[in-house]
């Protein structure tokens, strides 16, 4: 059960830092700047994030910038990381070919 | 729909030593892998792992693989490889990638051993050709024989980023610093010094601030960080590099086990999201069991262990064993991970402060700062002062290992019952100078020291992994602990025996009044 985020909650202004043009999903290329301003724009999940920037969405399927995209968005929320539920896990669980999900059937 | 009585997700040492203990009570098992070769990151690690003598001790990684997969074969395991499990759900149904088609099976039941991925850090040019994982560093160095670049700056001081930038000296590479945010080193002492007489310099509170290059890596700019991890302006360190190493944790993969509806649970102490599961690897899911980083990350050896349980605890729950035969295996295999579970460096003590060993000595802060052992190492008990030869055993922190202690024929070296003491080494015992303790630690961290051969000279002979061997009668430089050229050294002796398992005793002779720190060998 995702953990409910206080949708009214204060966070302040969005207010621009030095590193906000690094690169923190490196498959889609988001930037540490663009999820800090999504979670202004009210994007308070993770699932909401990757739905709305496409971090976490390419090749590795968030295997590597999962962590940070939670740190960011836990710091920008002013809550504790492990207050904000991982994306879900879904299949396929390795990227694939379109063709290979297109052909399976459930032959036997 | 083909059924099997148990898959298993992972043919790395968890899944594999799973795999094997099921077999043993007579399941039919298959281990599904995505990789092309078996072993996960065992066949990567050429040095010797820590332990005790019955669980694998000094034996390298990837004979310790070799074996595994032969046990794995010689109980009927079946492994497929280049088999990608895509999807896991709550009946146990399996959805795996094999070639170009998605194969459904089930298992009576499923053992996830998915392991871990690296994580990152990242900072301004973090995406360019030549920042690399640690892990990617070794796949390429170990399994391909390829450097991965020529000079090298290493990012995280826990064992995988101090084991990986030995091998990258090993291979030939330089490596220009060894950097971490945190204030302490993270990994083994023994570990640190070993990269330290080599002349690598330690920088701790340190991060890097960012990676220059166009198309790949030129250089990499450091900077010193407050207790807040800000950088402190003017604290600046440039390095020309052509590689930066990333070694700063592991993530398990745990989204198969949240795809099949386990109870997950965030939980720091095992480095992440992992699946809640009890003692024998059971999770909320009856039928689903996990083992190893995949549950939370520790190492390869209490991996296997961890697989072991989990292997025969689901062959006890399909009645292949009985409890009686359970009780008596799972006890061996808890006795067995309970002691590597022990010690400074043990899952329970993370984050906590240790300031003395468990013999109440001070713990050496130099080793913990700057990576090497200062006047300090006369403290422990396996550094005397002896007349004529005798080991010196710079291990100064409590690690459940303790090959050392049998590997001395004259019974010169004690540790005792609790396999986390530190070695004492006797002072009126016979040293014969076989050299056996000195290949037997997996630190590298055991000398044969002789004050006195005459004409003001002395001897240190050290275990020696690089390649030219020098030569007997060459003349180079000793280095000290932290690699600084400190005198003229002579190579009297070089020594390879099978029982060495690779590690050569290279002896030098240097003035008496260096041979408490000349800890290596550099040819000129």
């Amino acid at each position: 059960m995702e953990k409910l985020q206080d949708r009214f909650a204060d966070i302040g202004e969005f207010i621009p830092q030095e590193d906000d043009d690094v690169i923190v999903c490196r498959c889609e290329e988001i930037t540490k700047g663009e999820i800090r301003k999504a979670v202004h724009e009210g994007i308070f999940t993770i699932s909401e994030m990757r739905r709305y920037l496409r971090n976490g969405m390419g090749l590795c399927q968030g295997q590597t910038c999962g962590k940070m995209v939670k740190g960011i968005m836990a710091g920008e929320l002013g809550i504790r990381p492990v207050d904000l539920t991982p994306a879900t896990a879904r299949a396929p669980m390795r990227p694939m070919e379109m063709k290979i999900l297109a052909n399976d059937r459930n032959e036997e | 729909m083909k059924r099997y009585e148990l898959i298993v997700i992972g043919a790395g040492p968890a899944g594999l030593s799973a795999a094997i203990e099921a077999a043993k009570a007579g399941m039919e098992v298959i281990v599904f892998d995505e990789n092309a070769r078996p072993g996960g990151q065992l066949f990567k690690q050429i040095h010797k792992f820590f332990g005790s003598k019955e669980h694998r001790a000094k034996v390298r990684g990837f004979k310790i693989g070799e074996d595994l997969l032969k046990e794995a074969k010689e109980a009927g395991v079946t492994v497929q490889l280049n088999a990608t499990v895509v999807g896991l759900y709550p009946e146990k149904e399996v959805n795996v990638r094999i070639g170009n088609e998605i194969k459904h099976v089930k298992g009576d039941a499923v053992i996830i051993a998915t392991g871990a991925s690296e994580a990152v850090v990242n900072f301004p040019g973090w995406t360019l050709p030549g920042v690399i994982g640690a892990g990617a560093a070794q796949t390429m160095m170990n399994l391909h024989h390829v450097q991965p670049g020529k000079k090298v700056l290493m990012l995280g001081s826990g064992n995988v980023g101090l084991v990986v930038s030995y091998q990258l000296l090993q291979a030939g590479c330089e490596v220009v610093a060894l950097v971490d945010a945190a204030p302490k080193i993270g990994g083994y002492g023994v570990h640190a010094a070993k990269v330290s007489r080599c002349g690598v310099p330690f920088y701790l509170s340190h991060t890097i601030k960012q990676v220059e290059g166009t198309d790949f890596v030129t250089g990499v700019t450091i900077a010193e960080v407050d207790s807040s991890f800000k950088f402190i302006p003017g604290t600046e360190k440039h390095f020309d590099v052509d590689t930066v190493c990333l070694a700063v944790g592991l993530n398990p993969m745990s989204q198969l086990a949240e795809m099949a509806q386990c109870q997950m649970e965030d939980n720091p102490k095992k480095a992440g999201f992992v699946p809640a599961a009890d003692e024998h690897g059971r999770t909320s899911v009856e039928g689903i069991y996990v083992a190893g980083d995949v549950s939370g990350i520790e190492e390869a050896s209490s991996a296997m262990i961890e697989g072991r349980i989990a292997g025969i605890s689901v062959a006890r729950d399909f009645e292949y064993v009985n409890e009686v035969e359970f009780a008596e295996k799972v006890k061996g295999f808890e006795t067995a991970l309970g002691s590597l579970r022990q010690g400074m460096f043990a899952p329970g003590n993370r984050g906590k402060k240790i300031e003395k060993t468990e013999e109440g000595i001070d713990i050496s802060t130099n080793l913990l700062k700057k990576g090497y052992l200062e006047d300090e190492v006369f403290h422990f008990p396996g550094v005397k002062k002896i007349k004529g030869l005798h080991p010196v055993i710079e291990c100064t922190q409590n690690i459940p290992c303790n090959p050392c202690q049998d590997a001395c024929p004259k019974g010169c070296i004690k540790i005792g019952e609790k396999i986390t003491s530190l070695p004492d080494v006797d002072e009126n015992s016979q040293c014969v100078g076989c050299g056996m303790c000195v290949a037997s630690c997996s630190g590298q961290a055991i000398f044969l020291v002789n004050e006195d051969v005459g004409d003001g000279m002395g001897t240190v002979t050290m275990p020696y992994e690089f390649l030219p061997l020098p030569e007997k009668g060459e003349k180079g430089k000793a280095l000290s602990r932290k690699g600084e050229e400190i005198c003229e050294a002579e190579v009297v002796d070089i020594r390879l025996a099978q029982a060495f398992d690779y590690t050569n005793l290279l002896t030098i002779k240097v003035p008496a009044e260096f041979v408490m720190n000349a800890r290596f060998y550099k040819a000129i």
